[in-house]
């Protein structure tokens, strides 16, 4: 018996290790959003093609998938990114170039990939995954009478006194805190952008965040994960911050009292990348599972799990027609989303060509600013 | 009496001195085979890491072979105003192979780190210069990007020509070399390091200080109350160490925040008024508590073991000579307990100086730590041979440390019981 038992361990145990290097690895950033991608367009994926799909998360950045190539032992097939680290990792030949057309099949309604995606992509790299916005939102339950409604009333201690959260990095902060300043960002927000390609600009936003972190009435709490902003909420710790609206969104749903505001939000797109040299894409299960989580039924999916706008039109489209799309069949998707008409009146792109050339040094300031609060 | 000069003999005729090296060199020998093991583990996992960290800080031999033209014309050229012709067309030469050979990215990544900006100017030259006509490529490179023509960007190129430098380490101090090739400092708004290298070391002598003040009366009061009482107390310090770091740092955010358990308490008994709560988390204070908590384990089982084998007669002797209770405790027994303390200070230093989980959690902006900072440039930046030189300097100056409180105190003097 015992020796029967053994065996069994052993087996299992060879298994285990076997079946979990077939499967294609998939990285994003954890939470809600992991679970809406995973429900949304893993499952169905790794059903539909047979592939299993096991999913792992991360904070962001290329160090790691950096230290796995050095190291010569390479264990992520594909990853979720921001826009500028599909340019860094593209140049660092860390990513696979896509022949996009042909990796990517056309939308359901036949019209070819490249012209379904509603932007270009920033980089040979990248797959639009999908649209989500840096925008903030209050506790409805702590605010008092009065409810804050446009990005200045972020900066406005007087009439909101307390302590704000904001990301961890520069991105988005400059942005917003010109936006706040008297830039009226508009549709699409050029002008910031123009303004923080000067020495001026970018001491102005700077100033102005350092002005609210050091605002008796005021103070920041610096947040890096994206569960955190509606935790910071909740418990009462500060009284707005930025965030992510999906996770503003699933909170709600939750039953957390909290309010987005959509005014001078930050639109920003989400891409995958497949790694060069992942342990499943020379066999090409890696491509198919990719092809398949970013095809119209699978980005549509996603967005029955977290109110993020897929990158495909057809997917719009399919979302549209299905209303309410959201998994509780009561809810409407589309205005929840950040693309949606009522949400963008005032908006700015997060620009990554921006980021991917200044990210360095603004980063720096960022943090000699940050390293200079009381 | 007879003074024997001549060599004492073992039996078989063989000098005493050789036989005993000879016998002695078999017990060597077996003595460093049992030690080879943990001796290749160190070198393996510790020593070739950090000379691996060490090459990997003043390496710059990447780009050096990148633009080995490039680096060749700029020898004549002083820096001051703009580079001749021969610079650009040897740069344009050099990039057209690294594009063919499909390396550039990692040159405009390099270059980018060494001064903002170069990736979208070099990714326009490279759309740009297949129409190109031959010769005069200075002018039809400024045409492309404004920033072709500012002389800041040929400096920046050049400054990245030697195949080791120690910019990194410059870098760590807030300093770098101007177009004179001048030492000098970083402008005001960028300068971060300095303020961090001294923030650090205050916050960890900060530590060890309120460890020593906590830890040496938990301490003895361990040492010296009947051993029934002692194990139930030293449960008491042992738990909270076995329990996770992560875990441990968490509670503390949820004490210590502003609508947090200890401010809800202040409220109640009406120490502060609702509004006007003290700000314990996501500052240095913040850093402080949960740093002290998390290290006092450290200090309290040296000092208790060092303190166990204090006999209490000699306390009672030195109060039977006429001392005062605090003459007593000052001259018989804190001596005694200075080896404890030397190794419970030292111990908690050098873990505070190098401590990332904590200050990243609760320190907020104003409590983060140096080692915060090297984990940002090994993440987000990428920049790994400054993460490197910043590493190196810690390591160095805790062995510095080290070395000075051998100095002081000798570390022979150091008991862990």
């Amino acid at each position: 018996m015992k020796k029967i038992s053994k065996l069994l361990l052993a087996i299992s145990f060879v298994l285990s290790i076997t079946s979990s290097a077939f499967a294609v690895t998939v990285v994003s950033w954890g939470g809600a959003y992991t679970n809406s991608q995973k429900l949304g367009y893993g499952d169905p994926a790794a059903k539909k093609l047979g592939i299993p799909v096991n999913w792992v998360d991360y904070s962001g950045g290329l160090s790691e998938i950096t230290a796995q190539k050095e190291a010569g032992a390479i264990t992520w097939d594909i990853i979720d990114v921001y826009a500028m680290d599909t340019i860094n990792g593209c140049d660092e030949g860390l990513f696979v170039e896509f022949d996009f057309d042909k990796d990517f099949g056309p939308g359901s309604d036949g019209v070819k990939a490249s012209d379904d995606f509603f932007a270009p992509m920033p980089s040979k790299c990248a797959v639009g995954n999908i649209l989500y916005t840096w925008n903030y939102a209050y506790n409805t339950d702590k605010i008092g009478s009065k409810k804050p409604k446009t990005i200045k009333d972020f900066f406005n201690t007087k009439k909101f006194p307390g302590k704000r959260g904001i990301y961890k990095s520069a991105l988005s902060n400059l942005e917003i805190a010109l936006a706040a300043d008297g830039i009226k960002p508009g549709k699409g927000g050029a002008k910031i952008y123009q303004a923080l390609n000067t020495e001026k600009g970018v001491a102005r936003a700077m100033n102005k965040i350092k002005a609210l972190c050091e605002d008796p009435k005021g103070g920041c709490v610096f947040w890096s994960g994206g569960a955190k902003p509606p935790e910071l909420l909740v418990s009462g710790e500060v009284v707005m911050s930025t965030g992510w609206n999906g996770r503003f969104f699933n909170a709600q749903m939750d039953g957390a009292p909290l309010a987005q505001v959509w005014d001078g939000q930050g639109l920003d797109y989400q891409y995958m990348v497949m790694v060069k040299g992942g342990p499943n894409v020379a066999s090409g299960d890696a491509m198919k599972v990719l092809k398949e989580m970013m095809s119209t039924e699978g980005l549509a999916g996603s967005a029955k799990h977290i109110a993020y706008a897929p990158f495909r039109k057809s997917s719009l489209a399919v979302i549209k027609a299905g209303e309410p799309w959201y998994k509780d069949g009561k809810t409407n998707m589309l205005p929840e989303m950040p693309s949606a008409k009522a949400n963008t009146k005032n908006y700015f792109l997060v620009d990554p060509l921006y980021w991917a050339d200044n990210g360095t040094e603004l980063g720096e300031k960022w943090e000699a600013m940050k390293a200079g609060l009381k | 009496m007879n003074t024997d000069t001549k060599q004492i003999l073992t039996s078989d005729g063989i000098p005493l001195e050789k036989s005993l090296k000879k016998a002695e060199r078999v017990n060597k020998i077996k003595a460093f085979l049992l030690v080879a093991p943990l001796l290749l583990f160190l070198i393996i996992t510790y020593i070739s890491p950090i000379g691996d960290m060490l090459t990997r800080s003043v390496d710059d031999k990447m780009i050096t072979n990148m633009l080995p033209k490039t680096f060749k014309a700029m020898e004549k050229w002083d820096g001051q105003e703009l580079p001749p012709e021969e610079v650009f067309a040897s740069f344009l030469s050099d990039y057209k192979i690294l594009i063919e050979a499909q390396t550039q990215g990692k040159l405009t990544q390099r270059l980018n780190k060494e001064k903002n900006g170069f990736n979208s100017i070099l990714k326009k030259l490279k759309r740009k210069m297949t129409s190109f006509e031959e010769g005069n490529t200075k002018e039809q490179t400024m045409l492309v990007h404004k920033r072709f023509a500012d002389v800041s960007y040929w400096r920046a190129i050049k400054r990245t020509a030697p195949p080791y430098s120690i910019a990194k380490y410059l870098k760590a101090v807030d300093m770098i070399t101007d177009e004179n090739g001048n030492m000098v400092k970083v402008e005001e708004n960028r300068r971060i390091y300095v303020k961090l290298w001294i923030r650090t070391l205050e916050v960890a002598f900060f530590v060890t200080l309120f460890c020593f003040l906590m830890g040496y009366p938990i301490a003895h009061l361990l040492a010296t109350i009947p051993m029934k009482y002692s194990n139930l107390l030293m449960i008491c310090v042992l738990l909270p160490f076995w329990t996770s770091l992560l875990v441990r740092t968490a509670s503390w955010m949820i004490i210590l925040q502003q609508q947090g358990v200890l401010n809800d308490f202040f409220v109640l008994i009406g120490l502060v008024s609702d509004d006007n709560r003290p700000e314990m988390m996501y500052n240095k204070i913040g850093t402080y508590v949960a740093m002290s908590q998390i290290l006092l384990p450290f200090m309290v089982l040296p000092l208790y073991s060092v303190m166990k084998t204090i006999s209490p007669s000699l306390v009672r002797a030195g109060k039977s000579l006429g001392g005062t209770p605090f003459t007593t405790f000052w001259k018989v027994y804190f001596p005694l307990t200075a080896s404890g303390i030397g190794a419970g200070s030292l111990l908690v230093f050098i873990l505070a100086v190098g401590y990332y989980i904590t200050p990243e959690l609760v320190g907020g902006a104003s409590g983060t730590l140096i080692s915060n900072n090297i984990a940002y440039h090994m993440k987000q930046t990428l920049d790994w041979s400054f993460a490197s030189a910043m590493g190196l300097m810690l390591l160095v100056g805790v062995m510095a440390i080290y070395w000075i409180y051998n100095k002081l105190v000798g570390i022979d003097n150091i008991k862990l019981g």
